[in-house]
């Protein structure tokens, strides 16, 4: 690919040119880095003493070929125009759709405890992912591009005669009838994950699509409405099915049950509670030991914590605070809407899935089975979340250098 | 127009833009507001909860988290032994194994994943992984430790239990067997086999009261309850760490304490001595069809060592749990066949039997210690000097207590002993006598003396459990009279013995003890019991006088009442007694035994407790023997303290008489001339009896070099030589010279034996080695048992 001089190059093509941003780059690698090295020292042991598993450094080897292959994709989207995500997203959002459906066909979809979340990367072999993970980026592209467009919009006028007409203006209006297109998309693809079963996928794109729509400027009392709708359809669903109000109880008190259903969070507490201010040093982990289901997975920060103690926890969740922040502050910097309410779905995405891993290992909300970024074993949601950030450093080249007068 | 047209542009462009910044602001305001909220809002709780558990509740968080990480195995110290005062092996103790199984981990140890495809569980193979493991430890437990099988099918499904102690103290092949079985089937973290120690005691049921036996919990009875925490040691630890499915693992934070093995304890008591003094004490039993069993003690009375200290009826402390005794199993048997006995009733009579059979009599129980009293009674009076050996007293058979009406009597009914003087007022222990001592003393002296002799508290025996006596205060003039002669009050064997101890030792009171020293493994003191001398109780000389006084009790022939525990050589004296328990109708026959006479190395009390009556109320016993302490075990006592003296290797001393009698080697004399013979006979003092004629002797019997009592009568031949047998006679009811000359006549020799034998002629014999009749080889030592006619020492009813 030859490259075109500078001065041949639109306004567009030399902006999108520009540097990425730093700090956010900086921030994740160093947390891909404490990830790799904290999964490591956490699946060793699980490694070691499962008879299925070859090796010790089964876990870190695999991670480690798919945060090389992140890295490399995350610089390739990166180096993508992200204006080119305005027309993109309208077919990424049909073919996750498509997948969502495909997930949920008997012996094409992977089904794990019960759950049918999996397809495999050439629907019979390879790797396995998650399509949920594809549709949130593609509801917050869709949404984004979409929401950008929102001021030049023009008001919709019905006839003043009919009864509908009337009524339509109304609600046009009050500005409901904007908001249908979000709706049903959301609506499909929530249902169609709600399907799965995959409780913490449903909760990660509401939370990512009703960021954007907030940072869009939607009236406020829309998102007090579908806050009001959503905890009092959560309240009915805890009342009134029992497995949920197990499990809400388990998150009560945990020790009502030590050997069976809160097992998995008393190890976990236990591991942080160890750990104390300092830890028990790296790689010294006991808790891995088999006493914590699946260390390296979801329960990857009790490790951390139990490791490096209470300052090395609070190291990680500071860095993961700043790559948070830092990506608002691209938000805010965005050339142009579109960039900025991407931005703030994707960062928003990333701080919520971080606060319900580490609320769920220390108990401080009910168990909802969620991943760490960065952290936990997987290789195709490492390369998503990679590609994320790459959309975000697309997005960061566009930032215009502060001028130096 | 064009101007209207560039206006009403302007004006829609600038409206546009209006709108465009209005909500360009809204989004920078929203952002920022998510930006607070998600990118600090959300971290602050969490950072909150991790400081809560790591920090403020961490000290809970990790030792529930060690607890269950970490395996802490005690390792059993082992317990010491318990060696006799020759260094023999009295107790010991073995590894054996406990068997644990922990259904748990059973259940763990069948792994999900294996029957786990493609996410899921196949159920049904996986039960029946888990049952074939089950079944497999099932059978052998059943098998190997012959197990219930119900009871084990039970247990192994408590899924919630990880310590089900399936069998406990296996051993030998058993335990190898199932160790084998563990590690072929790789079942180490489901069954296990936790070692312990079992207690062996290697002479069984010798000295089975003092030294007690384990239970689960520890040393539960004598010296192993006594000795616990000395004999128990340190047990040890050994920490590791282990995964989720109890793999253990030895790093870093493993943490091994040796167990420290118990210390040895080293005994004063001498098997040996034990041996003879239970076996006369079986041997008394039985022969006396004694009902409640008896005592009987060794101590060396200059230092309170106890040699001996046997009890019955006794038990073997490798089955404790046992009744051993004949008369206990006949009860127990005879209770069990009776209508309406309940099972709780049995258990409560065989928990009862039990405890017969543990408890010691010796030190424990106590009872009226009767005439064995009154060495302690003249000794004080000696060492007050309210009476002298020149003394007299008269005795009419009975004696009167001024303020009595009731007259108390003496063992001799009138005409009584008449006229005697203080030696022979002992040697009869004759009442009125002692009555009359008693009364000379006071009932304040008598206190004080009572209180001096340690009878008022235990002596300090190192063994749990020890007894006390109890005397009523304020004796009326009647108490102390028969307070005089042992009765109305109450001692402990051990303190009799510890007090007549003082009596004729040189008049010290020691505190008795079992345990000489304690050593660790390697031999090494830890702590050496020193003899202590707890006070002065009488002076020297009066122990002297009361010794001698003593001795007198034994060696006289006729009016000792302790004859009958004469042995030649050993300079033996003692105190006879007859008297009551605690326990209504049962009657102790005892005697105090101590030698040699002037310088004690051993005293011995013997008692049998209630020989059996022939009749109701008869002092007859069902084996003819009348009732009392100077027919009963004073027959007994002598040939052992012959033995213990033998075995203590003190120096015999005889008297002229029985140095006479002493066996002699016969010289060679064959080929001699007659007078040389003779000559050469004599010398050795030896008689000689002539048969045929000649000058030269042809032969003799005995032949040269075997032994032979002097003042025998060798036989030579002066021509030809001895018939080759003869037959013995019967010398049974004769004296000892008519004995010995029937027997001489017919070829053969006689060693005598028994009570008071070379005194006059007042013992009969009673029972010959080789009995009359029968053939014996010419020149044969027939071993002739001499006895004294019963002696009046019977027990006194006061009332």
């Amino acid at each position: 690919m030859s490259k075109k001089p500078r001065r041949d190059l639109t306004v567009e093509e030399q902006l999108a040119r520009g540097p990425v941003d730093l700090p956010f780059l900086m921030l994740t690698m160093l947390l891909m880095g404490i990830g790799l090295i904290m999964m490591f020292s956490a699946s060793y042991a699980t490694a070691y003493y499962d008879p299925e598993v070859s090796s010790p450094l089964f876990y870190i080897k695999r991670q480690t070929l798919f945060a090389v292959a992140g890295v490399l994709i995350m610089y390739c989207v990166s180096k993508i125009n992200y204006q080119t995500f305005r027309w993109l997203a309208v077919p990424l959002l049909i073919a996750s759709i498509f997948l969502l459906v495909l997930v949920l066909i008997p012996h094409v979809g992977v089904k794990i405890n019960g759950a049918r979340r999996w397809l495999r990367m050439a629907l019979v072999a390879g790797p396995t992912y998650q399509p949920s993970e594809i549709a949130k980026v593609a509801v917050i592209l869709f949404f984004a591009s979409r929401l950008s467009k929102r001021d030049t919009e023009k008001t919709r006028k019905f006839t003043k005669r009919t009864y509908t007409g009337r009524m339509l203006n109304r609600l046009e209006k009050i500005g409901f009838l904007e908001l249908i297109p979000y709706g049903l998309v959301l609506g499909v693809v929530l249902l169609l994950v709600v399907k799965e079963p995959h409780m913490s996928g449903t909760i990660l794109i509401l939370a990512g699509a009703a960021s954007v729509l907030f940072a869009s400027g939607i009236g406020l009392g829309w998102f007090v409405g579908g806050g009001a709708a959503v905890i009092t359809l959560l309240t009915l669903i805890i009342r009134f099915t029992p497995y949920m109000t197990g499990r809400i109880n388990l998150w009560k008190d945990p020790w009502a049950d030590p050997l069976g259903k809160g097992f998995q969070t008393i190890q976990s507490l236990l591991a942080i509670g160890s750990g104390g201010l300092l830890g028990l040093g790296l790689g010294k982990s006991r808790q891995k030991l088999l006493y914590i289901p699946e260390p390296e997975n979801d329960f990857i920060f009790p490790i951390v914590v139990e490791e490096l103690g209470f300052i090395g926890g609070t190291i990680v969740i500071v860095l993961f605070a700043l790559l948070i922040l830092r990506g608002y502050w691209l938000a805010l910097h965005a050339r142009d809407k579109f960039g900025a309410l991407t931005t703030v779905g994707i960062t928003t995405l990333l701080a919520v899935q971080v606060f319900l891993n580490i609320g769920v290992v220390t108990n401080l909300i009910p168990n909802t089975g969620i991943s760490l970024p960065f952290f936990s074993f997987g290789g195709t949601a490492l390369i998503i979340q990679l590609a994320e950030i790459g959309i975000i450093l697309s997005i960061s080249r566009q930032i215009p250098a502060p001028k130096n007068d | 127009m064009r101007d209207q047209n560039t206006e009403r542009d302007r004006s829609a462009a600038q409206r546009r833009r209006k709108a465009e910044s209005g909500s360009k602001r809204q989004v920078f305001r929203r952002t920022v507001f998510l930006m607070v909220a998600c990118g600090v809002g959300l971290f602050v709780p969490l950072l909150c909860q991790i400081w809560n558990i790591a920090v403020v509740h961490h000290d809970e968080y990790q030792d529930l988290a060690v607890k269950q990480q970490t395996r802490d195995v005690s390792v059993a110290a082992e317990r010491g032994s318990i060696y006799d005062a020759k260094d023999n092996v009295m107790a010991m103790s073995a590894t054996v194994y406990n068997v644990i199984l922990s259904p748990r981990d059973l259940v763990n140890s069948v792994s999900e994943k294996k029957f786990t495809k493609d996410g899921v569980l196949d159920e049904a193979a996986y039960q029946r992984a888990i049952k074939e493991k089950r079944e497999l430890i099932t059978d052998e437990l059943c098998s190997v430790l012959e197990l219930d099988r119900e009871e084990v099918e039970r247990r192994i499904l408590k899924t919630d239990s990880a310590y089900e102690i399936m069998k406990k103290n296996v051993d030998g092949d058993r335990a190898d067997q199932l160790q084998a079985f563990i590690a072929e089937n790789k079942l180490g973290y489901a069954l296990q086999m936790v070692p312990t120690s079992k207690r062996f005691y290697p002479f069984s049921s010798m000295a089975a009261q003092v030294l007690g036996f384990c239970n689960d919990e520890g040393g539960a009875y004598g010296l192993e309850a006594w000795y616990n925490d000395d004999l128990m040691g340190k047990p040890g630890r050994v920490v590791t760490t282990r995964t989720g499915n109890g793999i253990e693992m030895y790093n870093s934070y493993s943490e091994y304490v040796d167990a420290v093995n118990g210390y040895d304890l080293h005994l004063t008591i001498d098997s040996t001595i034990q041996a003879y003094a239970e076996k006369t004490l079986e041997e008394g039993i039985k022969e006396y069809d004694v009902v409640s069993g008896g005592w009987c003690i060794a101590m060396n009375p200059k230092t309170g060592a106890i040699l001996a200290m046997a009890s019955a009826p006794e038990y073997d402390p490798n089955n404790y749990g046992v009744v051993t005794d004949e008369r206990l199993k006949a009860m127990l048997e005879s209770q069990k066949n009776t209508m309406n006995v309940t099972d709780e009733i049995y258990q409560k009579a065989v928990g009862e039997a039990l405890n017969k059979q543990w408890r010691s009599q010796a030190y424990m129980d106590t009872y009226e210690p009767g005439s064995t009293f009154k060495a302690l009674v003249l000794s004080a009076a000696l060492e007050e000097g309210v009476v002298t050996e020149s003394d007299t007293f008269y005795c009419p058979g009975y004696g009167m207590v001024p303020g009595w009406k009731n007259p108390i009597s003496c063992s001799k009914k009138a005409p009584g002993h008449k006229h005697q003087d203080l030696t022979q007022a002992v040697q009869h222990s004759c009442n009125p006598a002692f009555m009359e001592i008693g009364a000379r003393l006071g009932s304040e002296k008598f206190y004080e003396y009572f209180r001096a002799f340690g009878l008022d508290e235990p002596t300090g025996l190192d063994l749990p459990g020890e007894g006390s006596g109890i005397i009523w205060p304020n004796m009326s003039n009647v108490d102390l009279a028969v307070a005089s002669f042992g009765q109305r009050f109450t001692v402990t064997p051990i303190q009799m013995i510890t007090a007549f101890s003082a009596a004729v030792n040189g008049g010290k009171l020691v505190k008795p003890y079992v345990v000489d020293s304690i050593t660790d493994h390697d031999g090494t003191i830890i702590q050496k019991t020193e003899p202590t001398v707890v006070r002065q109780v009488v002076s020297e000389q009066t122990s002297h006088r009361v010794a001698k006084i003593l001795e007198k009790v034994v060696s006289d022939p006729k009016d000792g009442t302790g004859k009958k525990a004469y042995q030649p050589g050993y300079r033996i004296g003692g105190k006879t007694g007859t008297s009551e328990t605690t326990v209504p109708g049962e009657v102790v026959v005892s005697f105090m035994a101590f030698a040699p006479a002037e310088d004690p190395e051993v005293v011995v009390l013997l008692a049998y407790n209630t020989p059996a009556r022939s009749a109701p109320g008869s002092n007859i016993g069902t084996s003819g023997t009348y009732i009392s302490g100077g027919n009963m075990p004073a027959q007994k006592v002598g040939p052992l303290m012959a033995n213990i003296l033998d075995y203590l290797g003190v120096e015999k001393k005889y008297t002229a008489e029985e140095a006479a009698a002493a066996d002699i080697p016969v010289p060679r004399v064959t080929g001699q001339t007659l007078a040389e013979a003779k000559s050469t006979l004599e010398k050795r003092k030896l008689g000689c009896r002539v048969v045929g004629e000649g000058q030269t002797v042809s032969a003799q019997v005995p032949s040269g070099g075997t032994p032979i009592p002097g003042g025998s009568s060798v036989i030579l031949y002066l021509s030809g030589g001895p018939e080759g047998e003869g037959t013995v006679p019967d010398v049974s009811g004769l004296t000892f010279d008519a004995a010995r000359n029937k027997l001489e006549t017919a070829g053969f020799f006689m060693r005598a034996s028994g009570a008071s034998t070379y005194y006059g002629n007042t013992s009969k014999a009673t029972g010959q080695s080789v009995p009359g009749g029968t053939k014996a080889a010419m020149g044969a030592v027939v071993n002739v048992q001499f006895s004294t006619p019963q002696v009046e020492d019977g027990y006194v009813a006061v009332d």
